[in-house]
């Protein structure tokens, strides 16, 4: 049989509180869900210990899907045609060359869009649960869980450590 | 107050209080700016109607304002490029404040500028001959044109500027949609994609943020060094050396660095951003404008030493006849704009000094401009031959053209002032002492 789980989001003012809530409800053995900020933090981000974000190996990908195709298509239509200047070659490596690098930064950078909105999850217009309008503004927001047992334990943590609590209601559109 | 007085939230508040209702007078801005489109409009439909002559192009000058306009416009949009995405790589604070305006400075600028080819066009409609797509002419364009590298260039440069930008303002879209009500709110979820500012997303989004920054430099340089080949793959005296796109790309930042500070001290005044776009970072603006402009200086005297030290009769006439020739006026306001009078900028009491700033950022507009004339113009209007020589003076037509697109640029500008976030709020966050100004 599951055992029933409360989740309760602690706002904090700083980055500091943020990142010490963090080590302690790992410590404490708490289910760390969800953190938020309105700012990239380090202090945070060092705390959450995250893996490096894969969103480089699509820019990657794109970057070099770019170069051939954008060199294949300068040598693609020259040889629709030749058009022989002074014996020149059709397929002139230096000029299609700067084709290739333009398309290579224009198809890097659809492959970082690709990979941020895939990896980041975006668009997602469902509700998210619990959630505070504040969160984009000024305060930090960190969502644990715990059995239900345990609920008044974690309310208490999160408070000590200095945090408002946020029960689990409304969403944002 | 001091700068030391932000908070998360004053930051905010001071930055959506810019997003109220405006006033009548912004109004009136606005319909005077569209007026000025219609009328450039206008000149073109004009000139559409009755052929590419009622410009002032004509033997041996063919690249007269619209070309002109076009390099003017391109260089604006580099230094908005060198804030949002080369000092983000340096990690230059200073530019927090400014980049979000700079950002867009530079996608309204290529967007102006890419009017540009098809006004220059004449039969308009032709433009997709430039496209690499099949046709019942089997025609296809040829890739080892420096026009060419220019249409793949610019419309590379105008899609990741407008992504960069975009993405950029996702954080602080999402700001404005949890203080919004009604239907404003539902625009800003849309426009937001769902942030919630999860540190899951914002480890993506600084990955990603990185790497189009990364990737915006090297494109920056490219671009106007592939404008600069426009020219200097030609064998026209005065346009065909090695020194240009270095030469393009500093002139392109000097513009474009005293576009921001005009941009940027009416914004502060208007908006009451004293507080987040301070002296200190105007000033370092106009520190970094002292050093392009000395780059910039270096390139003139360049080509003058190059010219003489060849010993090629028709570069030394070339440059003997822009110094003291019939566009001498042209060239030394030129000089005088770009590398003496931002020389000014040494002294503190200047760059300090807000009505200085704004006066000698419009100087280096005027002198850039000045540029682009002298260059174009002066090259294919004195080149090998004596009896080829003329001289171009813009129609007309050209002047509402080029009045129409600059009140386009300024017209965009206003409108995403008051309706997007020309600050960006989560920036200026980052930048504030860590702990020091998280209010409730």
């Amino acid at each position: 049989m599951a055992t029933e789980r409360t989740r309760v989001m602690g706002l904090f003012d700083t980055e500091g509180q943020t990142a010490s809530a963090i080590r302690g409800l790992r410590n404490d053995g708490y289910t760390l869900e969800r953190v938020h900020g309105p700012i990239p933090s380090h202090v945070v981000a060092d705390a959450l210990a995250l893996p490096k974000s894969r969103v480089g190996w699509f820019t990657l990908a794109g970057g070099i899907t770019g170069f051939f195709c954008g060199f294949l298509l300068a040598a693609f239509t020259a040889t629709r045609w030749h058009l022989i200047v002074g014996g020149k070659p059709i397929v002139a490596l230096v000029p299609f060359v700067i084709v290739g690098f333009e398309f290579t930064i224009l198809f890097a950078v659809f492959g970082n869009v690709l990979g941020l909105i895939s990896q980041a999850r975006l668009p997602r217009f469902g509700p998210v649960t619990p959630y505070d309008p504040r969160l984009t503004g000024h305060k930090f927001g960190v969502l644990a869980s715990c059995e239900t047992a345990r609920k008044n334990d974690l309310f208490r943590f999160l408070e000590a450590k200095g945090a408002e609590i946020k029960a689990d209601e409304g969403g944002q559109p | 107050m001091t700068e030391t007085a932000l908070t998360y939230q004053t930051v905010d508040d001071t930055v959506l209080a810019t997003l109220r209702p405006p006033e009548k007078s912004y109004w009136i801005a606005v319909a005077l700016l569209f007026a000025g489109i219609l009328m450039g409009a206008g000149c073109w439909l004009y000139q559409i109607l009755t052929g590419i002559g009622v410009g002032g192009q004509n033997n041996p000058v063919h690249w007269g304002t619209y070309l002109i306009n076009f390099v003017f416009w391109v260089g604006i949009a580099h230094s908005g490029t060198l804030i949002s995405a080369i000092l983000h790589l340096f990690r230059a604070g200073w530019r927090n404040p400014i980049a979000r305006a700079a950002e867009t400075m530079t996608v309204f600028a290529v967007c102006t500028a890419g009017l540009y080819p098809f006004v220059h066009l004449g039969r308009v409609w032709m433009v997709y001959y430039m496209l690499p797509i099949p046709s019942q002419r089997t025609l296809w364009p040829n890739f080892t044109s420096p026009l060419m590298f220019d249409v793949v260039a610019i419309s590379t440069y105008l899609t990741v500027s407008s992504l960069f930008w975009y993405t950029g303002m996702l954080p602080d879209l999402a700001i404005i949609r949890d203080r919004a009500k009604g239907t404003r709110r539902k625009i800003f979820a849309i426009l937001s994609l769902g942030w919630t500012g999860e540190f899951e997303q914002w480890r993506h989004y600084t990955r990603g943020y990185l790497f189009f920054a990364a990737l915006a430099t090297p494109l920056v340089i490219s671009v106007h060094s592939v404008v600069s080949w426009d020219f200097a793959l030609g064998v026209v005296p005065g346009w065909h050396t090695t020194i240009f796109a270095p030469y393009f790309v500093a002139g392109a930042i000097h513009s474009g660095l005293a576009m921001v500070i005009t941009l940027m001290i009416p914004l502060r005044k208007i908006f009451h951003y004293e507080q987040i776009i301070t002296i200190g970072v105007l000033e370092m603006v106009a520190k970094t404008i002292v050093f392009t402009g000395l780059i910039v200086g270096f390139a003139y005297g360049t080509e003058v030493f190059i010219a003489w030290y060849s010993h090629n009769i028709v570069e030394m006439e070339t440059f003997r006849w822009r110094a003291f020739g019939d566009y001498a006026l042209e060239y030394w306001i030129m000089v005088v704009c770009n590398t003496v009078i931002p020389l000014l900028f040494l002294f503190k009491g200047v760059r300090t000094h807000l009505k200085w700033l704004f006066v000698i950022s419009i100087f280096v507009n005027i002198g850039m401009w000045y540029e682009r004339f002298v260059i174009i113009i002066g090259s294919v209007a004195h080149d090998f031959i004596p009896h080829t020589w003329g001289l171009y003076r813009p129609s007309l037509v050209e002047f509402g053209i080029m009045i129409g697109s600059f009140c386009l640029f300024f017209f965009l500008f206003v409108l995403f002032v008051k309706h997007l976030p020309s600050v960006s709020m989560t920036e200026i966050k980052e930048a504030l002492p860590t702990g020091g100004g998280h209010g409730n």
